[in-house]
């Protein structure tokens, strides 16, 4: 049998039936009035990053915004909308007003129930204290944190057993002081390991392959997280994709050829992960230039940290443009997993943009919205869901900013303002926004594991910080519920404590604080 | 950052305070300025994504040829291979009884045909064409009077508009979509190639019409055409089930030496210079390390490019000819579902071994220059983590290249022995150019 490989643009996951897709999302592009106007700019040292942090940092519950500027100033925006309502932000003096950013990552570092942000620079990285009421003042000094004098372009933080302070990872890119020859120039990752009173004299986690994405993930579910790294093979000699263990009081290892570890060698640029298939283990989502991967972990040879590429039989290769009719390679960068149609099936986002005028890949490059199916697989929506923009992509967050139990979507853009769009509902579905607390230290409880059972299926996400490109959250953890207008909820804390099942009804946010009821918001 | 930094400073100390001949001065310059873009190129090889190994070796001729051209424009020693590469015209000639400055006409030679052939280079490639093209410029123009940097300026842009004009026509100009077609008819046939891997823009092969390009010393890409592989047959006991079982037999029983040979020769398309990178490197090594003049270096890097170049188009065109699948397919297929090779198998069609032919074609170049028993060391995969390896002779490398790809599972033995043939018919036509004035 003769077989013709037709793969113009169009030809991926998006050819279905129509009674293979999904309820599809409707999102309205309401840049224009939502008051964000940040622009992602500058020259070769911002070619990567450009990331955004969306965090409450007025207790008001709506997730504010703070957008990495390159070149220019930094922008932090107040969440104003109404509920259901149109998106509306406005532009703050928070004192995280700071140059050369290129992404932030909110925690509360000093346990004190407020967030604070770590701001990832080219130069001195910044840890901002949170001071409530939307206000940040320098931290680095007062708890020890030494920000360095890097090209930091990855971050994630997690807590080790028994420790007061958390321990941060900041990826590092190449030497930027090289012009002529910087490949194999790739500068040293840190790792700030939480002491008694703050940071200890960052680690470097050598070798280093010019992270652009770092992750804290317990993989295998041991209840000691390691340090998944996306590297980007443009810069590294010798290089690939590494887990860091980590072992509290121990020096970070690789895990080795040795241990099972495959070498997998990539433009990585981002992480997004999910127990996308509900056996207990999170899938990895790596973003990278004409093709992305979606390892599995192979059960069947645990210990062994030995993954499967699933994301060609899955249909989530995003590797060309959907819509037009340039069949040149896609870019993607920013990923993360989310129920955008509250279906039930985590769906997948992936912001999409052209590094710097490369002819060789796609100039108009659509962001991916791509919706799981009960089968497994995904299906395209980015066109029809209403958010293809073909801008130069970055960094980007989906949440729910007017908590209408919908999910909206932010997206940096290099050189051009940063789009948000929101989610307008898809037929049916029903939700959950849960928000973890317990007390100190680690007070978002960083490393715990969210469970909700739907039919005989046991959705689960992992509570961390890290990944995604430049880009992190905290706040409403989202689960859709499909048709269920009541599911049962249980939270595996930090320490491995298992919460009892809660029942909670759909369609609503919950405090899931340890030890006590889920109380209603 | 100063690109030239030592050797440079050296040459123009040399110059001014130690009144060497000025030829030398200028030769040594020349030297610098040469290593400096075949450094460069070779990096941005690895660094841009359409270069894969046939796209790398065509340039590798190109800045060969350019560098030739260049300091044979001005050198009583040296015959322009103008009329004797397919297509390439009488070059640009100097002005007699003007000066030029060797360096600045190599510098701005060199500078064109790599900036245009890596026009599609990322931001950073960008940035280091800048900045090499700029320094160097700086470095090299220092002290020269004004009509030398003129004319010099004005010959090294004329002599790169020539070649990049003829390179034009070679069919091998435009790469879509990392070479990799939108579409693409399989062949009928279990005994046919089908992709290997599950990389969505890999389930076509990679460059088919590679083969149709215009050769730079060969007459055609068929010249040097080969015999067929051993029958297709998934017979026990058939000449092909026997390779495909040695090829198993050599991944079940792979001694550390042999993994180290396969992963020092993989030299893979964005993870490495290439296969024709990996020589041109051997030979800038070694012309390093007994300070060849600048004559012989451009004479072998031109001769070198054209090799590679011709090899891949000979090799690219029997693979489509004979369209024969990977070990990794019949593997799969009839003897064992999960075998895996030690390397990544390459997305397209087996026979004869692309690394096996620009080998051999490498090493009839490199052994006419510098003898059969030339001994080197190679440490050009230092930087990647693997030792340097050494060799008795140009011919014990391209065997041990060769032979690479039956112990990392993505060659059988005919694709191997029969590759290094039509190198060796390949190699024999850029080996045969005049370079020198009779």
């Amino acid at each position: 049998m003769t077989r013709i490989f037709a793969l113009l643009a169009g030809f991926c996951a998006s050819s279905l039936s129509a009674q293979d897709m999904p309820a599809m999302p409707v999102y309205v592009e309401e840049t224009a009035t939502a008051g964000i106007d940040s622009i992602y700019a500058g020259d070769w040292q911002y070619m990567v990053g450009g990331g955004v942090a969306a965090f409450d940092c007025n207790g008001d519950f709506k997730a504010d915004l703070f957008f990495a500027g390159g070149e220019a100033v930094a922008q932090f925006y107040v969440n104003q909308s109404n509920v259901a309502g149109p998106l509306q932000f406005a532009r703050v003096d928070s004192g995280l007003e700071v140059d050369a950013a290129t992404g932030a990552y909110p925690l509360d570092a000093d346990s004190d129930g407020i967030t604070d942000l770590v701001v990832l620079r080219v130069g001195e990285n910044l840890i901002m204290r949170g001071l409530g009421d939307c206000r940040f003042e320098r931290a680095n000094e007062a708890w020890g944190f030494d920000g360095g004098d890097g090209w930091s372009t990855a971050f994630s933080a997690m807590w080790e057993d028994g420790a007061i302070w958390p321990t941060l990872a900041v990826g590092n890119y190449i030497d930027r002081t090289e012009e002529a020859f910087p490949w194999g120039s790739c500068t040293d990752n840190w790792l700030h390991r939480g002491g008694a009173q703050g940071f200890e004299a960052p680690l470097p986690l050598t070798p280093s392959f010019c992270a652009l994405s770092m992750l804290f993930t317990d993989w295998n579910r041991s209840g000691t997280p390691s340090l998944r790294v996306s590297n980007d093979r443009e810069y590294y000699k010798g290089g690939q994709e590494q887990m860091w263990r980590l072992e509290h009081g121990v020096a970070p290892a690789l895990l080795t050829a040795a241990e099972g570890w495959k070498p997998l060698r990539i433009w990585g640029m981002g992480i997004a992960s999910y127990d996308i298939d509900y056996n207990g283990y999170p899938e990895y989502f790596l973003t990278s230039m004409a093709d992305n991967k979606l390892q599995r972990l192979v059960t069947e040879t645990l210990p062994l940290p030995a993954f499967a590429d699933v994301a060609f039989s899955l249909g989530v290769t995003a590797h060309r443009p959907y819509i037009g009719e340039n069949a040149r390679p896609s870019t993607a960068w920013h990923a993360q997993f989310e129920d955008v149609n509250n279906d039930g099936f985590a769906d997948l986002f992936v912001v999409k943009g052209n590094v710097d005028q490369m002819p060789d890949f796609a100039a108009e490059d659509p962001n991916n919205l791509l919706l799981g199916r009960p089968d497994g697989t995904y299906a395209e929506a980015g066109s029809l869901a209403g958010v293809a923009s073909t801008l130069i992509g970055r960094g980007g967050a989906v949440a729910d900013f007017n908590l209408d139990g919908w999910l909206d979507i932010v997206v940096v853009n290099r050189r051009v303002p940063a789009q948000i769009w929101r989610n307008t509902g898809a037929s049916g579905g029903h939700w959950l926004g849960l928000a973890l607390s317990q007390p100190a230290p680690n007070t978002a409880a960083i490393g715990a594991w969210i469970e909700v059972r739907r039919g005989d299926v046991v959705m689960r996400r992992e509570i961390a910080v890290g990944g995604g490109h430049a880009s992190g959250q905290a706040g409403w953890w989202h689960f859709g519920l499909g048709d269920l207008t009541e599911a049962e909820v249980r939270v595996i804390w930090p320490d491995g404590t298992e919460g009892a099942w809660e029942m909670l009804d759909a369609d609503g946010f919950f405090s899931l604080s340890r030890g006590q009821a889920a109380q209603s918001n | 950052m100063r690109i030239m930094r030592h050797g440079l400073a050296l040459v123009l100390m040399v110059v001014l305070n130690l009144a060497a001949p000025a030829a030398r001065a200028d030769a040594a310059a020349a030297e610098e300025v040469l290593r400096t873009w075949l450094r460069l190129t070779l990096e941005l090889v690895r660094h841009t994504p359409t270069y894969t190994p046939p796209v790398a070796s065509r340039t590798f001729a190109y800045v060969g040829i350019t560098a030739f051209e260049s300091v044979a424009s001005g050198s009583d020693q040296l015959q322009s291979l103008a009329g004797q590469l397919n297509g390439l015209t009488v070059l640009p000639k100097r002005e007699v009884g003007q000066a030029y400055d060797e360096a600045l006409v190599l510098h701005v030679a060199l500078g064109a045909v790599v900036t245009d052939l890596f026009a599609n280079t990322g931001p950073t490639g960008q940035r280091a064409l800048a900045a090499v093209t700029e320094q160097m410029r700086a470095d090299v123009v220092a002290d020269l009077p004004a009509d030398v940097v003129e004319r010099s300026d004005a010959l090294g842009a004329a002599l790169a508009g020539h070649i990049l004009a003829w390179a034009a026509t070679d069919g091998g100009a435009v790469i879509d979509t990392m070479g990799f077609p939108a579409e693409y008819v399989l062949i009928d046939g279990p005994g046919h190639w089908v992709p290997t891997n599950l990389v969505r823009l890999q389930q076509t092969p990679l460059l088919p019409g590679w083969g149709t390009n215009r050769p730079f010393a060969m007459p055609a890409g068929t010249t040097c055409s080969l015999p067929p592989p051993p029958d297709y047959s998934e017979e026990p006991g058939s000449e092909f089930y026997a390779q495909a079982q040695e090829v198993i037999d050599f991944k079940a029983g792979l001694t550390p030496e042999q993994t180290a040979i396969a992963r020092f020769w993989a030299d893979d398309a964005m993870l490495s210079m290439t296969p024709p990178g990996h020589w041109v490197a051997i030979a800038m090594q070694v012309m390093d390390r007994d300070q060849a003049p600048l004559e012989t270096r451009v004479e072998v890097l031109a001769q070198l490019g054209i090799a590679v170049a011709d090899g891949f188009i000979g090799c690219w065109q029997a693979k489509f000819d004979y369209n024969l699948l990977r070990p990794i397919t019949y593997i799969r297929r009839v003897m064992d579902p999960k075998w895996e090779p030690l390397l990544l198998t390459p997305p397209f069609p087996e026979y004869p071994s692309g690394h096996s032919v620009q080998s051999a074609a490498a090493a009839v170049v490199l052994t006419a220059y510098f003898g059969a028993d030339f001994a080197f060391d190679d440490e050009s995969r230092s930087e990647d983590g693997l030792p340097p390896r050494s060799f008795p002779s140009f011919w014990a490398a391209a065997e041990e290249a060769a032979l690479s790809r039956l112990y990392g599972g993505i060659h059988f033995r005919a694709a191997i022995d029969l590759g290094l043939d039509q190198g060796r018919c390949i190699g024999a036509y850029a080996a045969a150019l005049q370079t020198r004035n009779q």
